[in-house]
């Protein structure tokens, strides 16, 4: 058996021992509620056949595109400024610093507050929570640009704003995209997190989203084989859009390639 | 120039003028109260002891996840970073594992723990947990295989090997998974006790909420970010003191 034969066996062997021993466990139990492999995958055509899981899915990552987006037009020109600008940056770390530690959710019950339980409070955790990792990859790449191109570009006489635009924001770009990426990942952590919040404080309707058709079916209809499904689907998106990005990054910047 | 420590005073000082002025503006201390209002919640608080027994039992979560995780996870990041033949068995599990954040095992976990101490510690030993696996085997393997052959020739049992060779060559990377592991472990306390515990801090910012007392809201809030700020100094401290010689890395992601 060739060595590429034998890696993937071992890689499979593992997880098919889990299934097996999960599969056996769960028959042996006699308890109808516990969740089954057999069931799960059941339960995984059935919500896909309905339409619900995609509905779902495609409403968590409009919000999760949504305050991405915000995260970003507010992150990249304020990463740019704090990078290119020693003053700028002085001044305005201490507050990104202090609000860094924390966490998006945490500000979850302001932003209820302030917006109701719906997708406007959705989006603002996700743009608090992709701006940091934004920010910060920002100023770095934006700090990392090698200073005799800056001396070159301040030689010529060219103004400050165009320094930024033609010199800055090229050499920065592959460090925006690392944070890019680690942003997008912890929005949708975020997403999930705050639907389920949401819909755990607000009883249910009013959200929708992914996080939020768990949360029904963990206190509703108490249906552990969809929230199964709902917790794979949670794991498939977050690699699909991680792949998205770097393949993004990829055709954007070939020049960045590690 | 000025002082590192002035400009801070300075920044922040700009903020919450800001902050008393569109307070002044908003005229309704429940969306949004004036600064002296929440550093008067959060005297009161400080004064009644809640604020330190929510911190407190927040940080004692925290601190029993993080040593489960870690004695689950060093060990086998340790075994798989030697042994490829383990690795290999392994690391699709985890892989499929990962990506499935701690807080989507929430609505499963309640079903399987209910509401209590088991959740919350749950949540963020799955949490810290990969971190710190991905970090270990990534010191292991970054250990100088010459090291271990040296040793090796000479004799060394392997457990000598693993303990004198391996462990000290791979403990600053080892450091940085651990404040990684802080990290996502300190995100997942508040998300858990939000939902499913019935103390800690996210059970207390919650619980305000639900009394509209947004003063109380914020100074909890304020108290997550500085306990996950005392933290991440604290594990940095640590490694500053296991592993004197190597650079302190300033950003984490």
């Amino acid at each position: 058996m060739n060595d590429a034969a034998l890696r993937v066996m071992r890689g499979l062997s593992l997880p098919i021992v889990l299934l097996f021993a999960w599969q056996a466990s769960g028959l042996a139990s006699h308890n109808v509620r516990m969740p089954l492999p057999t069931h799960v995958v059941t339960a995984a055509v059935d919500l896909l056949r309905s339409g619900e899981l995609p509905l779902a899915i495609l409403q968590s990552l409009w919000r999760v595109f949504a305050g991405f987006a915000v995260a970003s037009a507010i992150a990249i020109p304020l990463g740019l400024l704090m990078g290119s600008s020693r003053t700028m940056e002085r001044n305005v770390d201490p507050l990104v610093e202090s609000f860094r530690p924390i966490a998006a959710i945490a500000i979850l019950p302001l932003a209820i507050l302030w917006l109701g339980t719906g997708t406007a409070a959705a989006v603002m955790i996700v743009a608090y929570a992709a701006f940091f990792p934004i920010v910060i990859n920002t100023v770095a790449g934006a700090k990392g640009v090698n200073p005799t191109l800056l001396r070159a570009a301040a030689t010529m006489g060219l103004p400050r704003l165009r320094v930024i635009r033609t010199v800055v924001v090229p050499a920065a770009l592959p460090a925006i995209g690392v944070g890019l990426r680690i942003g997008m990942g912890v929005a949708w952590t975020a997403i999930v997190a705050a639907e389920l919040a949401v819909g755990a404080k607000a009883g249910g309707g009013g959200s929708g989203g992914i996080g939020q058709m768990m949360f029904v079916f963990y206190a509703y209809s108490i249906e552990l084989n969809r929230i199964i499904v709902c917790m794979i689907a949670v794991g498939l998106v977050a690699l699909a859009l991680d792949a998205l990005l770097r393949v993004a990054l990829r055709v954007l910047m070939p020049w960045s390639a590690r | 120039m000025a002082a590192p420590l002035l400009v801070y005073l300075r920044t922040m000082a700009a903020f919450f003028v800001v902050w008393a002025l569109v307070a002044r503006l908003t005229a309704n201390s429940v969306l949004l109260p004036s600064p002296l209002a929440v550093f008067e919640a959060l005297f009161g608080l400080a004064k009644d002891l809640e604020l330190f027994f929510h911190a407190g039992v927040s940080f004692a979560r925290m601190v029993a996840s993080l040593v489960i995780g870690s004695l689950l996870a060093i060990p086998l990041g340790i075994a798989m970073g030697l042994s490829r033949k383990l690795a290999q068995i392994v690391d699709p599990t985890i892989e499929v594992l990962r990506p499935i954040s701690g807080i989507a095992w929430i609505p499963l976990a309640l079903f399987i723990f209910g509401i209590g101490n088991a959740l919350p510690l749950f949540i963020m030993t799955y949490a810290g947990f990969f971190p710190i696996l991905l970090g270990t085997i990534a010191g292991v393997r970054g250990v100088d295989r010459r090291l271990i052959d040296a040793a090796r020739t000479m004799g060394v049992p392997p457990r000598t090997i693993v303990a004198r060779v391996v462990i000290p060559a791979a403990l600053p990377s080892l450091m940085v998974a651990l404040r990684l592991g802080v990290a996502a472990s300190w995100t997942a306390v508040v998300a858990a006790e939000l939902i499913g515990a019935p103390s800690g801090l996210g059970y207390a910012v919650e619980w305000y909420r639900e009394l509209l007392a947004t003063p109380q809201v914020m100074a909890f809030i304020a108290m997550i970010g500085v306990l996950g700020y005392l933290c991440d100094l604290g594990v940095r401290a640590l490694s500053r003191l296991f592993t004197p010689w190597a650079s302190d890395a300033r950003s984490a992601p």
